[in-house]
């Protein structure tokens, strides 16, 4: 790229800076230019197409953890609710009691046993954040992988780097993280039903 | 009913733990794991299982691909096969059950709504 010095050597002191401008401008067509030649201008670009996608991700996963943490919150006050009153209603026994306070109590304990069941049940269902923010942490991390790559290539200077993949070669995607900007998937199981249904399966 | 013997199958350890704790839930206590499709399919040849849910998304070998060499095994073929699955684009749910799915479910999903599609299942096939 022979003009940057030409353009140095031309831009004498006490040049105007309109002349100035000029020459940079050039500089940065002759770059872009050169970038295209070689064929690295697509890869600024797929670089920079691949960002919606890891942001999407990254708030998908932000999302979906801090509403795992508030069911989860929301189990346990509940079972601890539960657990204080019948913890309550023992204390009174303790202090003296009768055959009917006995069956009463024994009858508030396996309510409080069956509600509590369906608390830790809550709080395990919960836990399949893990699953679905790990399959999209996976993509995130091949998303950075290639965006290093490319960016490394362009650093380096080099011939032309190996042939890169399609950037979405892979056929499954895992978890819908924008979901609001497509029209080629479901949202919910009931979506699923109706859509197996009108098909005929 | 309650003999039925499962095969959980995803790459990720905590879902299969959270599909077998529903399954003993629902009343189904027999259940073996394996983290994708080769090791599935590895334990379904050695015989013993009635019904199989799977992910899709897993590495070496995928459900889609479970699947189709459980379809196309003479000795696994009759097996009921549940879907699992974060997958949510149309063309995958269509292509799971013209691929021969016995049901699909899509994460996240409700402790009720596995009981419901194993019940749909089952009675189909007369184990209900």
């Amino acid at each position: 790229m022979d003009i940057s010095a030409n353009a140095v050597q031309a831009a004498a002191p006490g040049e105007d800076s309109a002349k100035l401008y000029r020459r940079l401008g050039e500089l940065v067509r002759s770059l872009h230019e050169a970038l295209s030649e070689l064929g690295y201008d697509g890869h600024i670009e797929a670089a920079v197409s691949s960002l919606p996608d890891a942001k999407s991700g990254l708030s998908y996963i932000s999302r979906l953890t801090g509403e795992a943490a508030e069911k989860v919150l929301n189990a346990v006050d509940r079972a601890k609710a539960d657990q204080d009153a019948l913890a309550q209603a023992a204390r009174g026994l303790a202090a003296g009691c009768d055959a009917r306070a006995v069956t009463g109590f024994a009858s508030q304990v396996v309510q409080t046993c069956e509600r509590t069941d369906g608390h830790l049940t809550d709080i395990m269902m919960a836990q399949d954040f893990h699953d679905l923010t790990g399959q999209v942490t996976r993509r995130l991390i091949e998303t950075v992988q290639r965006l290093e790559r490319d960016l490394v290539v362009l650093l380096v200077e080099a011939a032309p780097g190996p042939a890169r993949p399609a950037a979405d070669a892979e056929q499954l995607h895992g978890p819908v993280t924008d979901a609001e900007r497509r029209v080629d998937v479901v949202e919910n199981q009931k979506q699923v039903d109706d859509l197996l249904d009108s098909l005929g399966f | 009913m309650s003999d039925l013997k499962f095969l959980i199958v995803d790459d990720f350890s905590t879902m299969r733990r959270i599909i077998r704790n529903l399954l003993k839930e629902i009343g189904y206590t027999s259940a073996d794991e394996a983290e994708d499709g080769v090791a599935a399919l590895g334990k379904l040849k050695g015989g013993g299982f009635d019904f199989v849910v799977s992910d899709i998304n897993m590495p070496n070998m995928n459900g889609f691909q479970l699947l189709q060499s459980i379809r196309a095994d003479d000795s696994l073929k009759h097996l009921p096969v549940l879907m699992v699955t974060a997958e949510s684009r149309k063309e995958d749910i269509v292509l799971a059950a013209q691929s021969g799915a016995s049901g699909y479910i899509v994460k996240p999903f409700t402790k009720a709504t596995l009981e419901e599609k194993l019940q749909k299942i089952l009675q189909k096939i007369g184990k209900a």
